[in-house]
């Protein structure tokens, strides 16, 4: 557990100095807060209660894409990172277990993707509130909130665990944010869903999403976990 | 302090190393030679239990590989091939960062005595992205030692370095000479191995032969003396009736003479010349250098055990 921290603790460091990585982790968040409310105050919405609660429920669908675009940017990195500075073969020297090592990296982007998400939309509802009025809130049911709060650690790891692989095949960042970059697709389901047979979110579907989310999220972790063998590592890997 | 028995690691269809058999002692240098593709770094992942042999066996500080592989990893330290460090931390992260992971006792200590040793440590604060090649080389080197491991591999520490930097890097590794660690040397630089190592291996795939420098030239070209005449006499050597020398041959005007034991027979020689009316102006010993030893091996001119 000690070793996982300091693994932690060197992602995220190394993340910190990492412009694309900022990117991805505060900006791109920031500016998707910031468009919604805009939306929101202005233009028809402002005059309009109905399209306001249409455009209320639309933003709340960028919290399902969120977690599983914050941590593209980390999990390329800190791979593609790791190869291009040819680090992993000494630090595979060091007595850190396999374990370790996999979970480290994957819960350096999760962690940061789950929170960030969180956060995000609490920032949204504050600035809502503050900004349009409490009545939006209301829209905000059960549902909703089990989906943002629920699914958002699901979607992170599903998109960890394929960027994860993705990176671990590809030679460059960018080929890897590419292919990567299909992880945020179970996160456009409920959009795709919602929007076509016009129903409101109810719990089943959320259900339904979450146990699609962890069969998928089992299958993917299962072949990340398989890639990080130090052997597959050191001869596999591009 | 490292015994490997028939270890043999195969890539699909290359045999990288074939059947290598070592046995190395505590406190000793070991050079480690061979050409590009020999399977040097296969040898060095292997013996630190980074990637499995496909068959035999070894012991690296008295622990069996395959089965002690996480205490194997924590008494070893690894010099990799390329310096692999952090480039967006500064040299005291990228150290600190491994002597966590070594779980060291006291990493702050540890990593400020080697930066200090290494002269580094006023960079210490330094982006190691922004370091010259052997500024990193020395982290590098720095980041092998911090845990204090009993053996250590290093897999071509100079290769790439300009002269300067590649004699600084050579003294630290003569001054890392001590009874308590034992030092694995991968180079292609054989006036290194020459220097440096108590043994050298000369190695492609299989292990060709194994000895000190001075013994493996003695052992492929026995000892020779040269001596300079100011009268070459061409039928001279037809007199040299001595039972001790095995073979002379006339070079460049000069007189090559191989026997066994120079210190004791070269006195005997000269009186013997100087008999036979020659003017010798000077005796010397005719050195091979490693690199001839090396490429006549390498070219299988000569079988050796
Ligand atoms: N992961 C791998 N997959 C396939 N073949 C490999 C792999 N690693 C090494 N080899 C092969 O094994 C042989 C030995 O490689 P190795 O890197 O050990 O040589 P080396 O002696 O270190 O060479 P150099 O002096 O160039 O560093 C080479 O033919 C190489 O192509
Ligand atoms: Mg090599």
């Amino acid at each position: 557990m000690y070793r996982l921290k300091v693994l932690l603790i060197k992602e995220w460091r190394e993340s910190l100095r990492n412009k694309m990585v900022l990117f991805g982790v505060i900006f791109l968040p920031l500016i998707l807060v910031g468009t919604s409310v805009f939306m929101l105050t202005t233009g028809v919405a402002a005059e309009d209660p109905i399209a306001q609660v249409v455009l209320f429920n639309t933003s709340l669908m960028y919290f399902m894409l969120l977690p599983a675009i914050i941590p593209l940017a980390i999990a390329v990195y800190s791979i593609v990172g790791e190869k291009e500075q040819t680090t992993l073969e000494p630090l595979l020297a060091t007595p850190i277990s396999d374990t370790e090592l996999f979970l480290g990296k994957a819960l350096a982007s999760v962690i940061p993707a789950v929170l960030v998400n969180w956060i995000s939309f609490g920032l949204f509802l504050g600035v809502t509130r503050l900004l349009v009025g409490g009545f939006l809130l209301q829209t905000l049911t059960l549902p909703w909130l089990a989906s943002i709060f629920g699914l958002t650690p699901l979607l992170a790891l599903f998109s960890v665990g394929v960027t994860m692989i993705v990176s671990s095949r590809a030679s460059d960042a960018r080929a890897a944010y590419q292919f990567s970059s299909l992880a945020i697709l179970p996160g456009l389901v409920p959009l795709i869903v919602y929007s076509s047979m016009k129903t409101i979110v109810d719990m089943r579907l959320i259900l339904l999403e979450a146990a699609l989310l962890v069969v998928a999220g089992a299958v993917v972790l299962y072949f990340a976990v398989k890639l990080f063998r130090r052997e597959q590592i050191l001869t596999r890997w591009k | 302090m490292i015994t490997a028995n028939g270890l043999t690691r195969r890539f699909g269809e290359i045999t990288a190393v074939d059947g290598l058999d070592l046995h190395i002692e505590r406190g000793e240098v070991f050079g480690f030679l061979g050409p590009n593709g020999a399977g040097k770094t296969t040898t060095i992942r292997m013996l630190s239990a980074l990637i499995a042999p496909t068959s035999g066996s070894a012991t690296i500080a008295e622990k069996t590989l395959g089965k002690d592989n996480r205490a194997i990893r924590e008494r070893v330290g690894v010099l990799t091939e390329t310096p692999g460090l952090y480039k967006r931390l500064s040299a005291w992260d990228n150290l600190l960062f491994f002597a966590r992971l070594y779980r060291i006792d006291r990493p702050e200590q540890q990593a400020e005595k080697y930066l200090k040793m290494f002269e580094l440590w006023d960079r210490r604060n330094g982006l190691t992205g922004t370091f010259s090649k052997g500024m990193r080389q020395k982290l590098a080197l720095a980041r092998a030692l911090l845990h204090e491991p009993k053996i250590l591999f290093l897999d071509e520490p100079t290769a790439g370095l300009d002269p300067e930097a590649a004699k600084m890097v050579r003294e630290l590794i003569e001054s890392l000479r001590s009874k308590e660690r034992t030092i694995f040397l991968c180079t292609h630089n054989l006036d290194e191995a020459d220097r440096l190592c108590d043994r050298i291996a000369l190695f492609k795939s299989r292990l060709l032969t194994v000895g000190d420098p001075q013994s493996l030239r003695e052992r492929m070209y026995g000892r020779r003396t040269v001596v300079h005449l100011a009268n070459p006499n061409p039928g001279i050597e037809g007199q040299l009736d001595l039972p001790f020398i095995t073979k002379t041959e006339w070079i460049d005007g000069r007189l090559l003479i191989s026997l066994s034991d120079p210190e004791t027979e070269n006195p005997i020689l000269v009186r013997k010349l100087v008999e036979l009316g020659a003017d010798v102006q000077f005796v010397s010993e005719l050195k091979v250098s490693l690199e001839d030893l090396y490429l006549d091996l390498m070219e299988g001119n000569h079988v050796s055990t």
